[in-house]
């Protein structure tokens, strides 16, 4: 058996050719013919039983075959009925120039683009840019008339608070540039874009802050993302999978955000941000494991608030690893780590409980992720239905009937709500999946069981790195500078150093000594 | 050449796969081979929340445990929290006899359906007949297994133990109970499981342990509803009780023990009407020994400062001459309550306050030649008692509350 589960990995390490066949249709890299009505017939033929996209043909001064292509519901209609089609169909002089310049002067359509090859043609109609073509010159334009319905920017859902920034961004990836553009105006904010997915063509965006961003990173994040081979993304948690250092950790090594302010702080910070078309989640990188456990608000209440919250986290964090492990363990194995009366008690609740601690707690634990799940996919009215259903049943019934014994629900009812209590959503999922080994390693090996397993996630988190920037620091290794913002929310005045993640570009970020003292205003100095 | 090294690099690679799986697979079983069978369900504990150790007539063992009976606070599964009923109790007494601890206990768990689990046992109580014939034997038992903690607290009972754990006191849980917290007010002596072991291996071979007895039910009070207290201090040479001190004397003890907490001394100065009351709040005491010529003496340096609780003197103490007089008499008082216990500790020759050790620490080879003779030496030795007292506070009120102002004396 042994020697099979050996073969088994072996045949795993053979590379497998790539065997998988891109979208061809979209590949030709041929020019326009010349011929009017040969172009007409390729795209008739690509557009072939599509029913959405549109082809209008018309005249140009009377006697030049000219179309439009487009695909309805992606262009503005208005106005291109307006400022093409009434403009061109109205001019009755033929003009003098050469047709592409005078088309270049004579529409009133602000971006305009010369397309040469049916590539090109493809890529301006699937973003919706109506494609203009003409018979004589091989040669064509895209009009930059798109235009498709979207979300209104809104508060963003799973990243709420009570300060700050109310926006948040939307599915559509202009929108969310600009509204990083709009936060941080300097030139220095660089977007690069490219196109991922052979079907889905997804607009992915990188954008850094030249001068802050080491550039290898920039270099090393585009490399894995031109990497992707796939047929589509449709969500920035593809790309995450995709250009993660280690893909079997359970801990995310990628942040994603849905906040402009988030994205733009991390951007001040030397980091990269990458925007993907379709999602309103942007992926911040490189991270670690502290930036899971910040939340925007720490940085926009007083910092005495924000260290006492950053701490509360901590202890809420290990809570919701070790609580029931913890508890388990002590039930089973070390009952007398426990003071007399505390015992008594949890004994006094325990008799009439049919179950091992252990399995009690498995079963609560699952119960509840069952519940949370259930709440999260149901819509809004069922969910408190749900939520109500759950609270009778776990809290008070299945203790009334001692199934359950009282401790047990109180310890996964702070377990849960610990759990919640990471800002980012993701990161308090890694923890909550990582807390049912631990139950059973306290289930089976007590107190040293816990102890192993806490040493286990312990090594591996200072195993990860994430860009390079390893998972822990910079706790581990050790740089006493960066600590303002780990241990402490140093208050703004004193934030003067930037994080030092891959390079050390640009260290400072205020000038120093700008503690506010009374009359500071009003002296010279 | 090249080939050929690719080639070995595949077989050391499956070699490899192949103990990496070996590993995985052992490591898997580690959860099920080990910890599972050796877990024990808090359902499943006899949880001993006091013991006592008594002799039979024929020379067995008598070993009584008092186990709590978790359905008694518990809600049942039913409703409402915990019900305890008025007379139901909440522990329940089972004892056996052996030819030793060991014997009795093993005996004894075949009667209890419930692991019997030492690890919240904080009382054990040593019958007056074992106490007296040597606890030793016993002792190696309970320091010996690895449960019973060597914190909990011991102590001698005046007729048989088991009549201790009996009881059921109305305001505790359980008896065992109600002697610890009297213990933690420090009315009495608190000796734990390794204090007893460190006194009977110490120098001076002595050892005390508090003495306790039933105190009968008040009238209206179900039979059983006498509590355990702390009466006096039952003195030992070696592991043999040899004699007992009263509660009056024990006061002295925790003085030279420096263990003196929560106690009022009432006293009444001389020559004046009334009684004055005073609370100990700090207390420094220094045992100095002193060999001079051969003669064997030790000094009892005691500081001490005090608040008023009651004055029923007409005397106002905030006249630094009448304070002279109630800190005169608190410092004789003190120095007399020393100077009974000592007196009876020498006439005893039981050195229960580790004056062998102090003369060890001073002048280890003296005591070396002297060590077979020091119950004598004990027993002559001179002993000087100097109390310096002082009293500090005077609670809320100066002058004696409820006396007209010419009244108080200011003297």
């Amino acid at each position: 058996m042994i020697r099979n589960v050996g073969k088994l990995l072996d045949k795993r390490k053979v590379k497998k050719a790539d065997i998988r066949q891109p979208d061809q249709d979209s590949k030709p890299e041929d020019p326009l013919d010349a011929s009017f009505s040969r172009n007409v017939e390729t795209f008739r033929s690509i557009y072939d039983k599509c029913s959405d996209v549109m082809f209008r043909s018309f005249l140009l001064f009377g006697k030049t075959q000219a179309m439009i292509i487009y695909i309805e519901g992606l262009s503005d209609i208005g106005g291109m009925e307006e400022n093409v089609l009434s403009t061109l169909m109205q001019e009755k002089t033929v003009a003098s120039q050469p047709l592409h310049e005078f088309l270049e002067h004579k529409l009133p359509v602000s971006k305009m683009k010369r397309v040469k090859t049916i590539a090109e043609c493809i890529e301006s109609i699937s973003a919706g840019n109506p494609l203009l073509l003409y018979d004589g010159e091989g040669d064509g334009f895209s009009l930059g008339l798109s235009k498709w319905e979207k979300r209104a920017i809104e508060e963003p859902v799973a990243e709420g608070g009570i300060r700050g920034s109310r926006e948040g961004f939307i599915e559509s990836l202009v929108v969310n540039t600009a509204q990083l553009r709009r936060i941080i105006k300097s030139p220095a904010l660089k977007i690069q874009s490219m196109k991922l997915g052979d079907y889905t063509k997804t607009t992915v965006a990188i954008a850094y802050i030249d001068g802050l961003v080491d550039m290898s990173l920039i270099t090393e994040i585009t490399e894995r993302l031109q990497r992707i081979k796939m047929d589509g993304i449709l969500e920035s948690g593809y790309i995450e999978e995709m250009i993660e250092d280690n893909p079997y950790s359970p801990f995310p090594q990628i942040m994603s955000t849905e906040r402009p302010d988030v994205a733009s702080s991390s951007l001040l910070e030397g980091r990269a941000i990458i925007l993907v078309e379709g999602t309103p989640f942007t992926l911040i990188a490189p991270i670690s494991f502290f930036s899971l456990l910040q939340s925007q608000e720490d940085y926009y209440q007083r910092y005495m608030v924000g260290t006492v919250i950053r701490w509360l986290r901590y202890v809420f964090m290990v809570l919701s690893l070790l609580l029931p492990s913890l508890y388990v363990a002590i039930l089973t194995f070390h009952a007398e780590a426990v003071p007399t009366a505390l015992l008594l008690s949890m004994a006094a609740s325990r008799e009439a409980v049919p179950f091992p601690a252990i399995v009690e707690a498995l079963i609560m634990e699952i119960t509840f992720e069952a519940l949370r799940e259930a709440g999260v996919r149901l819509p809004k009215q069922i969910g408190s239905a749900v939520s109500i259903v759950g609270a009778l049943v776990i809290g008070q019934a299945s203790v009334q009937a001692g199934l359950v014994s009282a401790p047990m629900v109180i310890v996964v009812a702070i377990t849960g709500i610990s759990s919640f209590m990471m800002p980012r959503y993701i990161a308090g999922i890694a923890i909550r999946m990582l807390r049912f080994p631990m139950m059973l390693l306290a289930g089976t090996l007590g107190l040293l069981g816990v102890m192993m397993g806490v040493i286990a996630i312990a090594i591996h988190l200072c195993n990860l790195r994430s860009f390079g920037v390893p998972y822990l620091s910079p706790l581990a290794p050790m740089k006493s500078r960066e600590l303002k913002d780990v241990l402490w929310r140093a208050p703004w005045w004193m934030m003067d150093s930037r994080p030092r993640l891959t390079g050390e570009a640009n260290l400072y970020r205020e000038s120093p000594e700008q503690g506010p003292k009374p009359n500071r205003g009003s002296e010279e100095q | 050449m090249i080939k050929e090294r690719g080639r070995v690099t595949v077989r050391e690679k499956v070699n490899r796969h192949k103990s990496i799986s070996i590993i995985l697979l052992l490591l898997l079983t580690i959860p099920f081979m080990s910890g599972c069978w050796d877990r024990v369900e808090i359902n499943d504990l006899a949880i001993v929340t006091a013991a006592s150790i008594d002799k039979k007539d024929d020379g067995s063992i008598e070993l009584s445990i008092q186990v709590f009976i978790p359905k008694s606070i518990s809600s049942g599964g039913g409703e409402g929290g915990p019900s305890q009923g008025a007379g139901g109790a909440t522990t329940l007494v089972k004892s056996d006899v052996g030819s030793n601890l060991s014997e009795a206990l093993s005996k004894l768990q075949g009667k209890v359906p419930r692991k019997v689990f030492w690890g919240h046992c904080k009382v054990f109580v040593f019958g007056e007949g074992l106490a007296k014939e040597g606890i030793q034997e016993q002792l190696d038992f309970l320091l010996r297994h690895p449960q019973p903690r060597e914190r909990a607290n011991v102590y001698v009972s005046k007729g048989k133990g088991k009549a201790i754990l009996e009881s059921l006191p109305p305001l505790e849980n359980y008896s065992g109970e109600v002697i610890k917290e009297l213990s933690d007010l420090h009315l009495g002596l608190r000796v734990t499981l390794h204090n007893l072991d460190e006194m009977l291996t110490g120098n001076s071979q002595a050892v005390a342990l508090p003495f306790i007895k039933i105190l009968p039910p008040a009238k209206g009070e179900a039979k059983l509803q006498g509590i355990p207290y702390i009466f006096g201090t039952a003195l030992f040479e070696r592991d043999k009780m040899t004699g007992t001190m009263t509660e009056k004397e024990t006061r002295g003890l925790l003085w030279l023990k420096d263990d003196m907490e929560s106690y009022t001394v009432t006293l009444k100065p001389e020559g004046i009407e009334g009684l004055i009351s005073i609370n100990p709040i700090s207390s420094r005491v220094r045992i100095i020994p002193y060999i001079v010529n051969g003669n064997w003496r030790v000094s009892v340096k005691v500081d001490t400062e005090g608040t008023v609780i009651q004055n029923g003197t007409k005397l106002n103490l905030t006249v630094p001459k009448s304070l002279k007089i109630a800190e005169r008499t608190y410092q004789k008082d003190v120095e007399k309550r020393i100077r009974l216990t000592l007196l009876h500790l020498q006439g005893n020759g039981d050195d229960v306050i580790g004056l062998a050790k102090e003369f060890y620490r001073k002048y280890p080879k003296q005591f070396s030649e002297a060590e077979n003779d020091w119950e004598r030496i004990f027993e002559e030795m001179e002993v000087e008692v100097d109390v310096t007292s002082h009293i500090r506070r005077q609670g809320y009120i100066n002058k004696p509350a409820g006396l007209p102002e010419k009244e108080v004396k200011d003297r």
